[in-house]
């Protein structure tokens, strides 16, 4: 048990990283879309509400085999983690995008009303009255997704990033004890995700006790 | 040649995989909603024992990734004796997955009927068993049913990881043609907008806001 | 004593508490054969829960109904009262409950409302339960709403069809929790007249109300509570005059004045 936690443990490094990189290229990313999915113009809402529905309508493993062995032969050689985050990054950029617009959507009309009577412009109406409600409702969502998103992390392991799938399949080869070497993979990843829960759960109640005041 | 010519050449062969998909979404389906009824009164239970197995179980088959589930399944069973072929090991590792996130899905169901429901049924002199049935199963039904049916379309797209362990599914028929004519961007592609077009159209078809929330099971 | 004496409903040294917490204190109470009665008093006096332990709805701590005469269940285990499942379900058959919040089946059309627990409570058939059901609305006002699903009626129409579903049972009793809470005063009305001309033809009832008019024209005898325990009672019309615990005539008042 011990030896192989230790082979397993060297992954976790890859694991976290692929999950943080890919979250943050969602986040980025995500909020530029969310703005442009809510455009009144019909030219800049549809392709993005088209390009959101469809990376969402495709298996993740699908992308990423199509960001490492397509794009990738065809422009540029990407390593395996360099695929695994700009495919993860692609999916989580669409969902939260998602997450924001619902975000920018639970701001009461009240609050948009107030900004224009103040004659804001929209940007200022943006920045200093929107997003910052926003905000406080997009963070348990997010990290809910950020949880999601450390699972998907572990198909990484199929283009051959080294994380913690990766290691625990090369062990189980090895070894020819899969039920415990997976079982134990499995428990760490649980193991990973409870910092982003606890997060998730302080915001919610943090939220909770903002909507009472 | 054109992309749509490569395609053309692929379709034969992707689409037995597409079938092979379906019936995996499908036999995962069978699988995993008596599991998850059963999960979901399992948590609801009086007993703290049975609602503390309940708990731990689904949190452990929504806490660990898919990916693992599978694994586990096809190559950590065989270590106590049990060696199951690859369709047969997705569709329960994917039936696993499937009851830990519908139990959740039904429980919540469960408890959306409202308390004077029950109530009433009681106060009618209906036994526990015909409350279940006849009054809180049915109205528990039509709120579990879009959200159920937006799981069966995130499990399809699920069903993909079982090209982890060979099941001749979609995308291993797309990698494999790809990996034989090097055409990979195209094989790819094709597959992708076959997920596409079925997830796309029974979304489109249900109307159902926004099924596809979360990442795969 | 002969069987005439034998009061419909009898309630001894009722006790109800949650989690520890008593709000329902040894009550006891009388309720002969077509008597009406209302249950008044303020918010948190006990009077749903009172009235949720005659059907077992709230198990009492201690203490036993009596349905003519009968003992509901028997004996008492790890302080609650214990009650077999066939006795239970036979007690609540002869005891009719409406709901201030209606708790019709909204999966249901209005005549299924009325049927269903006819054939799946009593045993009737479902030809029998039907028509019964039809009886039913029609005494209500609503046989031409028998079709339609509740979530289309007016919130006193769904009320009305609540006391058809529990009267399609033969209940000996039929108990009212605020049955008007929840209705603007018109819509009330339309359900008070219900009550009112069931009391005449002879329904026992039972009625928690904040309806004092209602209180004192229909029915015999008003009991006020308060604090888990009966304060004071009389028949309605001299209660209502002439009040004599000082809690009852500070209620009273305060409700007038409102
Ligand atoms: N399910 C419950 N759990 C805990 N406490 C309860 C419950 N139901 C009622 N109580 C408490 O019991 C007390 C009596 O409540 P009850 O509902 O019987 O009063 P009531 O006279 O019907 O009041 P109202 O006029 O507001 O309906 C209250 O203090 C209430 O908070
Ligand atoms: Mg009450």
């Amino acid at each position: 048990m011990a030896d192989f936690l230790q082979v397993l443990a060297t992954g976790i490094q890859t694991t976290v990283l692929i999950t943080a990189g890919a979250f943050g290229v969602g986040v980025v990313l995500g909020l530029p879309l969310a703005l442009l999915r809510r455009s009144r113009n019909w030219l800049l809402r549809a392709p993005v509400i088209a390009v959101v529905e469809v990376i969402r309508a495709v298996p993740p493993i699908v992308w990423l085999f199509l960001v490492y062995y397509g794009l990738s032969s065809d422009l540029a050689q990407l390593s395996t983690f360099q695929a695994a985050v700009g495919g993860l990054g692609l999916i989580a950029a669409a969902y939260m995008s998602e997450i924001y617009r619902a975000g920018i959507e639970a701001v009461p009309d009240g609050q948009w009303e107030a900004g224009r009577a103040l004659a804001l412009p929209n940007l200022s109406l943006y920045r200093r009255v929107v997003l910052p409600q926003a905000l406080v409702v997009v963070i348990p969502p997010a990290a809910t997704y950020a949880i999601a998103l450390l699972k998907d992390s572990a198909i990484a392991s199929v283009i051959g990033a080294q994380d913690i799938t990766f290691h625990a399949f090369q062990e189980t080869q090895a070894s020819l004890q899969g039920l415990s070497v997976f079982a134990t993979a499995g428990l760490l990843y649980i193991l990973l995700s409870l910092p982003i829960a606890a997060v998730a759960r302080y915001a919610d109640r943090a939220l909770v006790q903002r909507m009472a005041a | 040649m054109s992309l749509l010519q490569e395609w053309q050449n692929f379709l034969p062969d992707f689409l037995p995989g597409l079938w092979v998909t379906v019936k995996l979404t499908v036999s995962s389906l069978c699988v995993g909603l008596p599991l998850g009824v059963l999960l979901a009164t399992g948590t609801t239970a009086r007993g703290r024992a049975v609602r503390w197995v309940a708990l731990t179980l689904v949190e452990l088959g929504r806490g660990a990734p898919g990916l693992i589930v599978l694994y586990l399944v096809y190559y950590g069973l065989p270590q106590v004796g049990l060696t199951l072929e690859n369709f047969l090991a997705a569709t329960v590792a994917l039936g696993i997955s499937t009851g830990a996130y519908t139990s959740e899905i039904i429980r919540a169901g469960l408890n959306a009927v409202p308390r004077g429901q029950r109530e009433a049924a009681r106060a009618l002199g209906l036994s526990p068993f015909k409350e279940l049935r006849l009054v809180v199963l049915p109205q528990a039904l039509r709120i579990v049913i879009p959200p159920l049916v937006g799981f069966a379309i995130v499990l399809y797209q699920g069903t993909s990881l079982a090209f982890a362990i060979s099941t001749p599914e979609l995308l291993s028929r797309a990698y494999n043609a790809a990996s034989i004519s090097f055409q990979y961007t195209a094989a790819l592609t094709l597959a992708g907008v076959m997920y596409a077009v079925l997830s796309l159209t029974a979304v489109a078809l249900l109307g159902i806001r926004n099924p596809l929330k979360r990442g795969s099971p | 004593m002969t069987t005439l004496d034998v009061p419909l409903l009898r309630l001894q040294d009722i006790c109800v508490s949650y989690k520890g917490n008593r709000v329902v204190h040894d009550v006891s109470l009388d309720v002969a054969g077509g008597e009406v009665v209302a249950l008044i008093g303020p918010s948190g006096a006990g009077k749903s829960s009172l009235l949720r332990s005659i059907n077992f709805l709230e198990t009492p701590e201690s203490g036993t109904v009596l349905l003519s005469g009968n003992e509901v269940g028997a004996g008492q285990r790890r302080g609650r009262t214990q009650v077999s499942k066939t006795a239970l379900a036979a007690h609540r058959r002869d005891v009719g409950m409406v709901f201030q919040s209606f708790n019709l089946f909204p999966h249901l059309s209005a005549v299924e409302n009325v049927a269903l627990a006819q054939v799946h409570s009593l045993g009737r058939s479902r030809e029998e339960a039907k028509k019964r059901a039809y009886q039913e609305l029609e005494h209500v006002g609503l046989r031409d709403h028998a079709e339609v699903s509740p979530a289309k009626c007016s919130g006193g129409q769904q009320q009305r069809i609540a006391i058809a579903r529990a009267l399609a049972m033969d209940p000996k009793l039929m108990l009212f929790d605020e049955p008007t809470s929840a209705l603007d005063p018109e819509l009330g009305l339309e359900v008070l007249g219900t009550m009112r001309r069931l009391a005449h033809e002879g329904m026992t009832m039972i009625v928690v109300t904040h309806e004092m008019h209602f209180a004192q024209d229909v029915a015999d005898r008003i009991v006020f509570m308060a604090d888990g325990r009966i304060v004071e009672q009389g028949p309605a019309k001299e209660l209502m005059r002439n009040p004599q615990h000082e809690r009852t005539i500070r209620f009273l008042k305060a409700v007038r004045d409102r």
